[in-house]
């Protein structure tokens, strides 16, 4: 079958047969590739290895909280607060440090991929067949994936224990491994385009590592840095609400992006291990919090809605002028029980709501995914875009096709390489 | 028919230096054309334009009239290339390496099975099916690499330098191997700056260097058009006197350019004329009454020619291209 015998004016066979055609690939590759890492030892020492270090560290942290249990109530009382504050800190601290091993493991895997196959000279072999870069990037990618998912779904039954301890539900437990999963297809096609990018494969791992690192410990300083200088968090605003009570709402202007911290997992993590705390007053919601300027407690009041951060409310006070305020999600009132979103510039006093007539706040809880599903979305798009520019690279003859020059594939400086 | 193999001012250029400045190169179906020339004369960078893995800077170059920047899959699907130099990839068995390329070719299942026990006894490594890849001779490699160049039957075969690093009897089976395969109807262009090894094998030639086609056609043909020139090797029967007697003779002959001493009563005449003149020289010679035990071609043919042709635009940048420089 050649190119010139496909019918042109079918596109959905066409696009049918080009997916099959990648799906094949990507079998290829990654029956092979899966075929070299899984046999022999080492790939079952790393596993061991891992749950090794998993388990001392989660023995760790129980030992660590009934020490301190019992120099608090002498004999060692377990409550069931304690049982679940073991139970939740174990869990963030499993998450935690999972989170790391999978940000040190995707790309140990993956920054080789490329440039390991170019240095022992089997890449060209391969282009030379009809895969497609694609397959070949993809291909690689899954199969790199597949080991890192073995190590982080060989971890649950560990995880497991936390259920023991209680103060976790199930729900913590699959946002954390669906992030997991996430993270690791992220610094994996990171990981992966370095190695499309850069010839050497010890060069490749060094860039892909600074790079992790600079997602990881650089967006976290940066951002600390962009927070302390802006001032974010400074200004007040004297709000009354309907009910005649002053609340003090928090101006959220000047705030750095939280974007900036979307491809850091750990900050992700602190949103998943946040909505588990008992109180809301911890540091995980605190964090979370200044990132994003939602607050960790969801609260309504009187029947109206809540005024976002950042958003100019009225509040609109029967009888009275009504007050204009920042919204700092909570604590503002909006009688009209509409959307205070958009300022509400005509806002006149609400002549049916009688004052002392609205019901008292309520308290919903802790805000669930307010950063976590960003971050996660934000690992995906950039695996795809990476992906595709890794497959971009790989490609020979389609180097012109529109890519900046410095993405072009890096050309054969040395002279022996090019002799005929 | 369409030719197998057409290029047409193929020019490459790296960073500024000319590896290829304009090949034009024809292989007609069934041939085995050897594609002969120093090294860094631009052999691999052809192949690897042809086998769609570097873009020409300027000229075409088509497979079986598909074009190798337009239509790579095509081209891809009717070529088996076997680059110069090659790696193996660790931890795999010697089935696996030709069952993953018959998987990037697409081949289902039943197929690759019969295909992979039919290649491996074709090059006779029916015994190695098991043994990981790296353990292989890199003779065993070389045979494994063109296997992995025909799990999917291709037309053309693209082999660059298959034989360097053989040794002389892996050679003459790669010979054999390749014969097999010329029957079987497939195109072989071959690269190679070893002369002996394509000579008896080639169909025709094409003598590149420095990126330029010095002489392209039928061994047989380059052969008589360029000729014009020749080194005769003579042995004289005698002592120190005769073979003296007989230099003097040979030097005082017109078409004889120059005359060599070698060890044991041998002449080395670089002697300028066809086979015909030579036949009236050794003629003349045995009137003149010197005993003559041996009176022949020197060296290989083509390699004569090779060096011939690659000599006449000899300059000093040759020699260090010859002895393994770069382009």
């Amino acid at each position: 079958m050649t190119a010139t015998a496909r019918p042109r004016h079918d596109p959905l066979a066409r696009l049918i047969r080009r997916l099959n055609r990648l799906r094949t690939g990507v079998m290829a590759v990654g029956t092979k590739e899966l075929r070299g890492r899984m046999r022999g030892r080492r790939a079952f020492a790393v596993l061991t290895i891992y749950l090794i270090l998993l388990s001392l560290f989660s023995w760790g942290v129980f030992e660590f909280y009934r020490n301190a249990a019992s120099s608090i109530y002498g004999g060692g009382v377990p409550s069931v607060a304690l049982s679940a504050q073991i139970g939740q800190s174990l869990f963030s601290g499993l998450l935690m440090i999972e989170t790391l091993l999978v940000a040190v493991l995707a790309p140990a895997f993956t920054s080789g991929a490329i440039s390991l196959e170019r240095e022992k000279q089997t890449l060209d072999l391969l282009i030379a067949t009809p895969l497609s870069s694609v397959a070949l990037v993809v291909g690689k990618l899954v199969s790199a994936l597949a080991y890192v998912f073995l190590l982080i779904f060989a971890s649950l039954p560990l995880a497991a224990i936390v259920f023991l301890f209680g103060g976790i539900g199930p729900e913590d437990l699959l946002r954390a491994y669906l992030l997991l999963a996430v993270v690791a297809i992220g610094f994996g096609a990171i990981g992966l385009f370095i190695s499309a990018l850069v010839r050497r494969t010890q060069a490749a791992t060094v860039l892909t590592y600074v790079t992790v690192l600079a997602l990881t410990m650089g967006t976290a300083v940066l951002f600390l840095f962009l927070y302390a200088t802006s001032g974010a968090a400074q200004t007040s605003t004297q709000v009354t609400d309907a009910a005649g009570n002053t609340t003090s709402v928090t101006t959220a202007g000047a705030r750095p992006p939280q974007q900036l911290l979307w491809l850091n997992p750990f900050v992700a993590d602190l949103d998943i291990i946040c909505a588990t705390s008992n109180s809301g007053y911890d540091t995980a919601c605190a964090i979370i919090s200044a990132v994003t300027g939602k607050p960790y407690f969801g609260a309504t009041f009187g029947g109206g809605g809540e005024c976002p951060p950042g958003a100019l409310c009225t509040v609109a006070q029967p009888g009275a002028a009504p007050t204009v305020g920042r919204g700092f999600g909570v604590a503002v009132d909006c009688p009209n029980g509409g959307d205070c979103a958009k300022p509400l510039v005509t806002a006149a006093p609400v002549a049916d709501v009688a004052p002392g007539s609205l019901p008292p706040p309520t308290i919903t809880g802790i805000q669930r995914d307010i950063f976590w599903p960003q971050s996660a979305l934000a690992f995906l798009g950039t695996a795809l875009l990476l992906t595709l520019l890794a497959a971009q690279l790989v490609t020979p003859t389609r180097q012109r096709a529109g890519l900046p020059r410095w993405l072009h594939r890096p050309r054969r400086r040395r002279a022996t390489e090019t002799t005929a | 028919m369409t030719l197998a193999v057409r290029t047409e001012g193929l020019v490459k250029r790296y960073d500024g230096t000319l590896a290829v400045a304009g090949v034009d190169l024809e292989v007609a179906q069934g041939e085995i054309h050897g594609l002969v020339g120093p090294n860094g004369a631009g052999k691999t960078t052809t192949l690897k334009i042809l086998a769609t893995l570097l873009a020409p800077t300027a000229g075409r170059a088509e497979i079986a009239g598909a074009d190798v920047i337009r239509e790579p899959d095509a081209v891809r699907r009717v070529i088996g290339y076997m680059p110069d130099s090659f790696g193996v990839y660790d931890d795999m068995k010697v089935w696996e390496y030709l069952d993953f390329f018959a998987r990037c070719y697409g081949l289902p299942a039943a197929r690759r099975r019969q295909m992979i026990g039919d290649l491996l006894e074709l090059v006779d490594l029916a015994d190695k099916r098991e043994a990981p890849v790296q353990t292989l001779s890199r003779g065993m490699q070389q045979r494994l690499c063109l296997a992995h160049a025909l799990v999917h039957d291709p037309a053309v075969l693209l082999l660059d330098e298959p034989a360097s690093g053989l040794d002389p009897r892996a050679r003459v089976e790669l010979r054999e191997l390749l014969r097999e395969l010329r029957s079987l109807g497939k195109t072989i262009l071959i690269s190679s700056h070893i002369l002996p090894e394509l000579e008896e094998l080639c169909t025709s030639v094409t003598i590149i260097d420095r990126g330029r086609v010095l002489a392209s056609g039928r061994v047989a043909d380059i052969d008589a058009r360029l000729r014009a020139g020749a080194v005769l090797r003579t042995r004289i029967l005698g002592d120190e006197a005769a073979l003296l007697a007989a230099d003097a003779f040979f030097a005082a002959d017109p078409a004889v350019v120059a005359v060599e001493h070698l060890d044991d009563g041998w002449l080395e005449l670089a002697f300028r004329g066809d086979d015909a003149e030579s036949a009236a020289l050794l003629a003349r010679a045995v009137r003149a009454g010197h005993v003559i035990i041996t009176f022949a071609r020197a060296a290989s043919d083509l390699e004569e020619l090779f060096l011939q042709v690659t000599a006449r635009e000899g300059t000093p940048e040759d020699a260090t291209a010859m002895t393994g420089g770069a382009s």
